[in-house]
């Protein structure tokens, strides 16, 4: 039974994974370009969260809406200020301009937040249920099924929505899109947005269930890398397999080997990744 | 015959952007591809040029065969090429652009320098000036000089003379000509009609992934398929959501090519 | 006649004054900050060879540095040895590792690499704090005091400067090389254009490959020398994510792809780093960090070419014309 405990915490975080994950394969697949502050994102979704229970005392659903519209106010501001103007310069701006961005909201969050730990006032999803034998947190449940939820939504708001398809159009071919009518620059900053508010409200989803410090952006950010090489650059359906994949790995790798390993083992899979079949489950080869 | 493609395709998922062309070039020839947009030409064209690699066919290139090759490879086979959209190194200037070219057969700095110092003078460029400052013209004209510098036998030319005033024209077709003169095979994509008739004396028209017609100018045009290509209804689009990836580059929504 | 801005002129009074600057400012403070300087300047020229000049931007350098660090205090450590017998090694594993990164990573686009850089390097790091042959999360320990000269264990801070000083000539005058060579062009051309260059028949990836053993080397040269002169180093000042930033800022404000701009860069950068920490105390290191993110972003949005790009902007054609050889 402590094996389907452990399996199951770990597809419900990795849904987590996959829904954040799937944020940073949107921007890669729009415009070729890789977030290295992403993980900063989720991490800023979870002290909105934290800033929301605080100061105006709501529940989830509350601080997960506050986390979500912030993060995608910060996510097109980025881009209007920054990404669009590095897009057409060399590729040293184009991975110092977020991997500097990261640094800043890191550094800026320790100097305001300190590396202390904390986690969420207990919320109304506060206990454990039993599911079949198996005992889960109530908070782990449900955030794991909302991240479930919203990121297929957001596969479905890309492949079935007229929105969608001028995200795709943009990423495909600028000039056809544009000849089309559509507006790239547009486009891109919503995607921006649409990525960092996946991230925002993962991260707040991650904060009901989980502890957290400063430091866990820069862990999130690399096991976003490895869930989106896993499952495929600019899928966000291969995120979802891939997040699910990843957060399994991890919590038998904690289990087996020690905590200490789950890291060592995620990271040793994306370079065996890089290594193999870089173009992930969902690419072509 | 000194470049023997045969039966060439190229398929992006169910979309046959090339199928079954043929080309034979020999030694001391001027050929023109032609075609309207999406017709397949530049595909064929990265096909010859090792960039793309082929679904189906075989290119083979003074008796070696580069079907597969890289387009490295190419290069030091002799075969080199010019790239639709200028692709000149903006941060070096004129000279240190064609020495990269020139160190191919000349590893040492000096030989290097020396050999891409005739060849800038060759082409009427000037060696100090940065790549930046030069306009679109003289890009284009550096690019020419940059890849003559790798000594190629065969030069495959991708609308190199496009976007030119009628002076800069007659200008870049008289270093065409040079560059024949100097004994130099050129495989040349156009849409200039002043271009393919001046200068080429054999021409491939694609349509649709297929070469409809070859001769000479003279005879091609008055081909009444290929005057129905043009002024013909249905132009080829890859159908939407059907990606075109980029060679040698991450997957997903890379932004789809021409042709 | 020359101009007496001439740049040989100006390259006589630089390594003049590099020479004789712990001489003229003999105290220890002084001293200590000349031998940060000249280690900022080693490992930020050494991470400019693949990241300035070849463009291929490592964001996980410290693997090599950490590399380097380790090897000699562990070969102290285990067997006694005198910390230099473990420079090579350290020069060989990172040549190692850099293969072994390098090959899957340099037929993909650039970011691949960028990413593998950051992975294995935090992978390293982790790995080491649980590893108890190399002190897991405590370290390891150079010779407290001297054995012999060859431990390099001095108490003045004048020998270290010198030989940091002797390492940063070779590596510069190595560099200085390489640009003009063959090598160096290919270098600068696939930062320029890959695809360009591919046609042109450089050989991209073995290129790439070069540049980035050659970089790793010299890095770990790097990390050998901090190690020695600190006689400490554990798994986050060897492997973390910190001693990457520092390479690529010092490089990059400078000038990445230009032979003097991680000078230029270390002469700026270390002794502010040293100010601000004096400035804002106990949180010093938060906020100098906060303010390297800062700046690392102005130079990607404004001026990626550093400060050598900008006095190039900046400075008439002509002034500089006139006052060149």
């Amino acid at each position: 039974m402590v094996a389907l405990q452990v399996i199951v915490g770990g597809l419900l975080s990795g849904a987590i994974y996959a829904l954040f994950s799937s944020g940073l394969t949107l921007i890669w697949g729009m415009m070729n370009f890789i977030n290295f502050a992403h993980g900063e994102f989720v991490m800023l979704g979870m002290y909105v969260a934290l800033l929301v229970v605080v100061w105006l005392g709501g529940g989830p659903a509350v601080f997960g809406i506050a986390a979500a519209l912030a993060l995608f106010a910060l996510g097109v501001g980025i881009y209007l200020s920054l990404i669009r103007h590095v897009l057409r310069g060399p590729m040293l701006a184009q991975i110092l301009s977020t991997f500097g961005l990261a640094l800043l909201l890191r550094y800026t969050a320790f100097w305001i937040f300190s590396a202390n730990v904390v986690s969420l006032p207990q919320t109304s999803l506060a206990g454990t249920i039993n599911v079949g034998g198996i005992f889960l947190p109530l908070a782990q449940l449900a955030a794991g099924a909302v991240a479930l939820t919203l990121t297929i939504s957001l596969h479905v708001l890309l492949t079935r929505t007229t929105v969608g398809s001028k995200l795709l159009a943009v990423a495909e071919d600028r000039t056809a899109a544009m000849l089309m009518g559509i507006r790239p620059d547009r486009m891109q900053a919503l995607a921006w947005g649409l990525s960092a508010g996946a991230a925002g409200i993962a991260g707040a989803l991650m904060a009901t269930a989980y502890p957290w410090s400063p430091s866990v952006g820069e862990t999130f950010g690399l096991i976003a890398f490895v869930v989106v090489a896993l499952g495929g650059f600019g899928s966000v359906l291969g995120s979802l397999y891939a997040g699910l994949i990843i957060g399994l790995i991890q919590a038998v790798s904690a289990f087996w080997l020690g905590a200490i390993y789950k890291d060592i083992v995620v990271y040793g899979l994306f370079v065996a990744l890089l290594w193999f079949r870089p173009q992930g489950l969902m690419g072509k080869a | 015959m000194l470049l023997d493609a045969k039966n060439v395709s190229k398929t992006f998922g169910s979309f046959w952007a090339v199928s079954g062309a043929d080309l034979a070039v020999e030694e001391g020839e001027i050929i023109g591809l032609i075609g309207p947009n999406g017709a397949g030409k530049s595909t064929f064209f990265n096909c010859l040029a090792g960039e793309t690699l082929p679904t189906a066919g075989r290119i083979v290139f003074n008796g070696a065969d580069v079907t597969r090759a890289s387009p490295e490879a190419h290069a030091r086979a002799g075969i080199g090429r010019t790239f639709q959209v200028p692709t000149t190194f903006e941060d070096m200037t004129v000279l240190d652009n064609v020495m990269v070219g020139a160190f191919l057969r000349h590893p040492h700095r000096n030989d290097a320098r020396d050999h891409a110092r005739r060849i800038v003078d060759l082409t009427g460029l000037k060696a100090d000036q940065q790549a930046r400052s030069l306009g679109t013209p003289g890009r284009k004209r550096l690019e020419i000089a940059r890849v003559l510098a790798t000594d190629p036998q065969l030069l495959l030319l991708d609308e190199s003379l496009a976007g030119l005033t009628p002076t800069e024209l007659h200008d870049a077709i008289a270093l065409v000509r040079r560059i024949h003169d100097m004994g130099i095979t050129i495989v040349i994509v156009e849409h200039i009609m002043e271009v393919i008739m001046t200068l080429t004396k054999r021409l491939l028209v694609f349509h649709q992934g297929h070469v409809i017609a070859s001769g000479t100018p003279e005879t091609v045009v008055k081909n009444e398929a290929v005057i129905e290509a043009y002024l013909g209804h249905a132009q080829r689009r890859p159908p939407p959501g059907v990606p075109i990836p980029a060679p040698h580059s991450g997957e997903g929504f890379s932004g789809g090519g021409s042709d | 006649m020359k101009s007496i801005l001439s740049p040989r002129v100006g390259l006589f009074l630089l390594a003049a004054g590099l020479l004789f600057y712990p001489i003229v400012f003999s105290g220890a403070f002084y001293r200590d900050i000349g031998v940060a300087v000249l280690l900022a300047a080693i490992f930020a020229s050494a991470w400019n060879i693949v990241g300035g000049y070849a463009g291929q931007v490592s964001v996980g350098h410290s693997m090599f540095f950490g590399l380097g660090a380790y090897t000699p205090l562990l070969f102290y450590t285990l067997w006694g040895w005198s910390p230099i017998a473990g420079i090579p090694a350290g020069i060989l594993l990172s040549i190692a590792l850099a293969v072994v990164i390098g090959m899957p990573t340099f037929r993909l686009t650039g970011h691949y690499f960028s990413m593998a850089t950051i992975a294995v390097a935090e992978l390293i790091r982790i790995f080491a704090g649980t590893w108890n042959l190399v002190g897991a999360a405590i370290g390891l320990q150079g010779p407290a005091t001297a054995r012999g000269w060859w431990d390099l264990t001095f108490r003045s801070e004048l020998p270290y400067y010198y030989i940091f000083l002797a390492v940063l000539g070779i590596l510069l005058t190595i560099t200085a090389a390489m640009e003009r060579r063959r090598f160096g062009f290919y270098l600068r051309a696939i930062k320029a254009g890959e695809r360009a260059a591919r046609s042109l028949g450089v050989p991209v990836r073995q290129t790439k490959m070069k540049a980035l053993a050659l970089s790793a080397a010299f890095t770990s040269v790097a990390g050998s020398l901090y190690a020695i002169k600190t006689g400490f180093i554990d798994p986050d000042s060897g492997f973390g994510i910190l001693v990457s930033i520092q390479m690529i800022i010092v490089a990059a404000l400078g000038g990445a792809g230009t032979l003097f701009g991680p000078l230029l860069g270390a002469l700026i950068l270390v002794p502010l780093q040293t100010a601000t920490n004096t400035w804002f105390g106990g949180g010093g290191s938060g906020l100098t960090y906060i303010l390297y993110g800062g700046i690392i972003v102005l130079i990607a949005r404004f001026e990626p070419g550093g400060l050598f790009e900008l006095w190039h902007r900046v400075v008439p054609e002509r002034w500089r014309r006139a006052h060149a050889t």
